[in-house]
């Protein structure tokens, strides 16, 4: 299933994915993937804008490193800044979906 | 530069742009091989594999080159805070070193500002009043047309005549070189006041009468309402006016409902029609009420040269074009009028017309004054450049080591340079807040005591041109004395000398400094020594007068109560004897023109016995009015004696001279019992019986002035002009402080009769 995703959600996502710690941009669109259970897929070009995006404001940092295979590689790490704008973003989206749950729960007439 | 992240660091290095495309190419080939490698590893061809992760991944031009243009601009705004970090860190290190330096600081802030102030105020004044155009439309094609009349003795302003009304309508019926042409009655008359009465009481405004094409050559606009037309131009028009926009919002509060309304001036009904723009005058005088003049083409052609022109050249016309139509229009004056404009006549005074610029004409021979003011304060602003640029030196000596370290530690010379030019700049630009605040105050004090005839005092004010100036001149100082310590230089040596002390006076550059400083200093009290002696000298010259204790009120009389000389003359002797005996007056008189007070018109008289003999022009004097008490009143002291009101009853014949005309026309002789009259030359003459000392009023550095004094009402066969309606009262007071009895006469001469303006105590320009 190939879900569209809004940029804003695409942001918080790959943010919760750096706090696993330091990666590159293959191996966050891996760690979505897997938690969950290929239910998402994104187009991973897109990532790429977003991870930038991300640096430009400041949430996250980029670094070359070299990756499992030998090759180089950048390395995205959250910064404070950054999992402030996690949290607040998570909370935002706690509230949307609850309020939409409560609107798709509403007793049918 | 430890503190700055290693992050950071590895970032701004990265971030340079040639490289941003690259790292992202790189970053992206990095995923896809990944993925190709995936896709292999379950079993698919490489080609297939990486057809399949590039499908996986999406357009990858699109996200690379959205990626980099994200880059780019992160880039861009980072190289933005350094630079401003970078501005803030040179400011912060100016004031620090500033801040340890606080005497050097506020003496050069105070020197610069004073030197700038000072040359910002007179700028302001040269630009307004000489460089900055008229106030008017397009004003460069506007011209004022005048008669010069070289062999004439008869002179007013400027040694030129105005237009007679025959000159004007025949110019503007047939001139091709002009767009509009107007006139108004003010070639004679420097201050022409009307009463304006209203139920709020009476007061004397300046005003103006006009033809309807002065509004058209000037480009004026009405704010509300509307200007003179045409028809209301003629003779037996209606009665209307056009008020001046400051009158209209000083006494009507700005209401556009007084359009329509009807006002009295001159105890005539006049109807407004309409308010002019703001800032509206004639480019000689203020006006705040406008009448129109209402020639009459039809009326006999008269040597009476009394209106101001003003022309708006056609595009393209130049003055001496329009001088050249002109001329072509005079020489048809013999013919077309030959009792006013006799061969004779043209021929023995010169008459001719002359055009010039507007400007040239309003600024007269101004300009040349004021430049060398500007001069005089450059040379201020000079010896305090040269001044702060000494203390400059000073304190770059003082810091040699300190620089020496500095380089040693490798510090680029450039670095350095920035900085100090940094702090001058802020020095300088500090001094240039300070004296615009200064210069506020200095042309304040121009206009203050700038005489009334520096032209267009009205358009004196600071605006952006002196900001600018101000703004230009700080950036060449600032940049000047930034340099300085560079002179400096390389100068390692100051490491290896002991001690923390000064070692002064070494450079001859310093030397060169004060030397110039003191030489230019001396040649400014040179100067202003001279100025203020011949300012001593104008106060030592007796004016022939005492100004010192003498009040001064205009009044005027309105035309219709006061119909001829008897009535003129019992309300006049009724006023002077009332406020004589107010407390505190010791004597009062009244004249139709007070001494200096700016006015300088001349009527001819003709001597018994003497000139003009035949064929020659009658002599052009002073001839003034003047009520009893009126030479006591103003201290002039006589010899013989003055007007009495019994005089008056019975119509006596005396009159006073001063002593330069007596010189004059009866040289080495007495002049009691002489013969003059105005308006010919046949008997019976007046007589004079008494003489008065010199009276300068011209001016102080003129020559005392040659003056008749009539009485208020003429001898029999022996005319007058006029019944004086309006004359200014001479009040001298007992005490040091005339103003007490201001009141006093206030409700005296306003409970008896309206029009009676106070104005105020006697200040006379000199």
């Amino acid at each position: 299933m190939r879900l569209e995703l809004l940029q804003g959600t695409l942001d918080m996502l790959v943010l919760r994915a750096l706090t696993q710690g330091p990666m590159h941009g293959y191996a966050i669109a891996r760690w979505l993937e897997e938690r969950t259970d290929e239910a998402l897929r994104i187009e991973e070009g897109s990532l790429y804008p977003a991870l930038h995006r991300m640096q430009k404001r400041g949430w996250v940092v980029s670094q070359w490193g070299v990756s499992e295979n030998n090759r180089r590689a950048r390395y995205y790490t959250l910064t404070p800044a950054g999992r402030k704008q996690l949290r607040a973003e998570a909370a935002t989206w706690g509230r949307f979906t609850a309020a939409v749950m409560k609107v798709l729960e509403a007793e049918p007439a | 530069m430890g503190w700055i992240p290693d992050r950071y660091r590895e970032l701004r290095s990265r971030l340079r742009p040639e490289r941003l495309g690259d790292d992202i190419a790189e970053e992206i080939e990095h995923h896809l091989s990944l993925l190709t490698e995936d896709y292999i590893r379950r079993g698919m061809a490489p080609d297939a594999a990486r057809r399949a992760a590039l499908e996986r991944f999406g357009d990858v031009e699109r996200y690379r080159a959205a990626a980099q243009a994200i880059d780019e601009s992160h880039l861009r705004e980072r190289r933005r805070m350094e630079h401003l970090d970078a501005i803030r860190r040179e400011l912060r290190h100016a004031l620090r070193g500033l801040g340890r330096n606080r005497s050097f600081a506020v003496a050069t802030v105070l020197t610069l500002a004073l030197g700038i102030g000072a040359v910002t105020a007179i700028f302001t004044v040269l630009y307004s009043v000489v460089l900055s155009p008229l106030p008017y439309a397009e004003a460069d094609r506007l011209v004022y047309i005048d008669s010069p009349v070289p062999g004439s003795s008869l002179v007013s302003r400027g040694g030129a005549w105005g237009l007679s009304q025959a000159g004007y309508f025949h110019f503007r019926d047939n001139s091709r070189a002009f767009e509009h042409i107007g006139v108004y009655a003010g070639a004679f008359s420097s201050d022409v006041r009307f009463n304006l009465t209203d139920d709020r009481g009476a007061r004397r405004v300046p005003g103006m009468a006009v033809s309807a094409g002065l509004f058209d050559a000037l480009g004026a606009r009405a704010v509300v309402g509307r200007l003179f037309t045409a028809e209301e131009d003629r003779p037996g028009g209606p009665d209307v006016v056009v008020l001046g926009h400051d009158l209209w919002q000083r006494e009507y509060g700005g209401d556009p409902a007084v359009v329509g309304s009807t006002i009295e001036l001159n105890l005539e009904p006049r109807q407004v029609v309409g308010v002019a723009a703001p800032g509206f005058h004639l480019p000689d005088r203020r006006v705040d009420v406008w009448v129109p003049l209402q020639l009459n083409p039809a009326a006999r052609p008269a040597n009476h040269h009394y209106l101001a022109a003003v022309g708006r050249l056609r595009p393209g016309v130049t003055a001496a074009d329009a001088e050249q139509d002109l001329a072509r229009l005079t020489a048809q004056f013999t013919e077309l009028f030959p009792t006013a404009y006799s061969e004779a006549f043209m021929r023995e005074t010169g008459f001719s017309t002359q055009v010039r610029p507007l400007r040239d004409v309003v600024i007269g021979d101004v300009t040349q004054t004021l430049w060398i003011l500007l001069a005089a304060v450059g040379l201020v602003l000079v010896i305090a450049c040269v001044n702060v640029g000494n203390l400059f030196l000073l304190r770059a000596e003082a810091r040699r080591r300190e620089l020496a370290v500095r380089r040693a530690l490798g510090a680029e010379g450039g670095h350095l340079a920035w900085q100090h030019l940094t702090e001058s700049l802020m020095l300088v630009l500090l001094a240039g807040a300070l004296a615009l605040g200064l210069a506020h105050a200095g042309v304040r004090l121009v206009l203050a005591l700038a005489p009334a005839v520096l032209p267009r005092l009205d358009e004196i004010h600071l605006g952006a041109s002196a900001v600018a100036f101000t703004a230009a001149v700080c950036l060449v100082l600032g940049i000047v004395f930034g340099l300085v310590p560079l002179t400096h230089g390389r100068d390692f040596g100051a490491l290896h000398e002991g001690g923390r002390g000064l070692t002064g006076g070494r450079l001859p550059v310093r030397r060169t400094l004060v030397a110039g400083q003191v030489a230019l200093a001396l040649v400014l009290l040179a100067a202003a020594g001279v100025m203020l002696r011949s300012f001593q000298n104008l106060r030592e010259v007796d004016p022939g007068l005492e100004a010192a204790r003498a009040l001064t009120v205009q009044v005027a009389i309105p035309s219709q109560r006061y119909r001829d000389f008897d009535a003129t003359n019992a309300f006049y002797r009724e006023l002077l004897q009332r406020v004589e005996a107010l407390p505190g007056v010791v004597a009062a008189g009244a004249t139709t023109d007070l001494p200096l007070d700016g006015e300088t018109g001349c009527s001819s008289v003709w001597v018994e016995n003497g000139p003009p003999g035949p064929g020659e022009e009658p002599p052009c004097v002073r001839t003034t009015l003047a009520a009893p008490g009126y030479f006591a009143a103003l201290g002039i002291e006589t010899r013989g004696r003055a007007f009495t009101w019994s005089d008056n009853e019975r119509r006596a014949d005396g009159v006073l001279v001063t002593r330069a005309l007596a010189e004059r026309f009866w040289p080495g002789q007495d002049p009691i019992g002489k013969g003059l009259r105005p308006q010919g030359g046949e008997p019976p003459y007046w007589r004079v019986i008494g003489v008065t000392g010199d009276i300068r009023d011209e001016g102080l550095d003129r020559p005392p002035i040659e003056a008749v004094f009539f009485p208020l009402v003429p001898a029999p066969d022996r005319p007058l002009w006029s019944p004086p309606r309006a004359l200014t009262l001479v009040i001298r007071a007992a005490t040091d402080r005339p103003g007490s009895s201001r009141r006093p006469f206030a409700r005296s001469c306003g409970s008896w009769t309206r029009p009676c303006h106070w104005a105020g105590s006697a200040r006379w320009s000199r």
